[in-house]
């Protein structure tokens, strides 16, 4: 890489604020968020006994906070994934960098999801930021999710960071 | 199982929140892929996790991050509710390693409680920063 050189390619920072992807629909259903909840090890009652959750305020058993993002993963066919066990093509993202990291996120809880729920969301890239870290340039990507439920209302805003180097 | 509320009276600035250790086995880490839909090769296959330059398969940034939201949950008690919640992933975890979760009380404003929360090594090296805000029941 030519040390003055970005890793953001012009045409990729212009695609910051642009919607990604289709929208994405997913019901959250019993089995899937105790699933979650139980690889998480999150034996919450309000997750697993309806009289616990509805004596706790909920309309109905309640998911994990932020069970939502995984309702909505759609699989994929074993010829979509990479060696290393990524989707091809995920980010859709070109950037002049090796590996992308899990950085973190940020979650609003607007309101509960409970099971029965039908939730629909969309991506949009908010955040493209190179910076300068101990190991050299990174660049920081940042995309934001808005989950509605059936009823129109939104559930919850989460903003995933990405590290990519 | 009974799990004790936490009203707004019992909290002041500067409360800190009881230390809980969380340490994920292999099976954990397999069962959170699986639960999830990610077949990242890091977090199963100790081979390739060497290849990308870490010492042994990870723990998902993500179950750190829903082990800090049960954190923030299991303390608010079931009339809680968790408003907001965030962390950075700073450092990888390991399976079969201790790992705490500790969190102080930072402001009250109205019912809704800022907490300042994060996971350590067992040598005080933080792993994961964060913040929550919850909001908290009145005793009537």
């Amino acid at each position: 890489m030519n040390e003055h050189e970005s890793l953001i390619p012009p045409e990729t920072l212009a695609q910051v604020g642009k919607i990604e992807a289709e929208t994405v629909v997913g019901d959250i259903t019993a089995i899937g968020a105790q699933r979650y909840a139980q690889a998480v090890g999150d034996l919450n009652p309000a997750y697993f006994d309806e009289v616990a959750a509805t004596a706790a305020g909920y309309r109905g058993l309640a998911a994990p906070p932020t069970y939502v993002q995984y309702a909505l993963v759609r699989g994929r066919p074993l010829g979509d994934i990479r060696e290393d066990g990524l989707f091809k093509g995920n980010s859709g993202l070109r950037l002049r960098v090796q590996r992308t990291m899990f950085g973190g996120e940020e979650w609003d809880f607007l309101e509960p999801v409970c099971v029965g729920d039908r939730i629909t969301a969309s991506s949009c890239l908010v955040g493209l930021d190179e910076k300068w870290g101990s190991k050299g340039p990174f660049v920081r990507i940042t995309r934001e999710t808005t989950y509605t439920n059936q009823l129109g209302r939104v559930v919850a805003r989460a903003r995933q960071i990405g590290i990519a180097r | 199982m009974i799990r004790a509320q936490m009203y707004l009276e019992d909290v002041a600035v500067g409360t800190e929140l009881p230390v809980v250790v969380r340490n994920a086995g292999r099976v954990q880490l397999f069962l959170y892929s699986a639960a999830t839909w990610n077949p990242h090769r890091i977090h199963y296959d100790v081979e390739y996790a060497r290849f990308e330059g870490h010492t042994d398969v990870i723990v998902h940034g993500p179950l750190q991050g829903a082990w800090l939201s049960q954190y923030v949950t299991d303390w608010a008690g079931p009339l809680g509710r968790i408003l907001n919640l965030s962390w950075q992933n700073r450092a990888s975890a390991l399976p079969e390693h201790d790992y705490e979760f500790r969190g102080t009380v930072e402001s009250i404003d109205a019912d809704v409680v800022s907490l300042r929360v994060w996971e350590q090594s067992m040598d005080a090296a933080i792993l994961m920063p964060g913040e929550a805000k919850v909001r908290l029941p009145r005793r009537q």
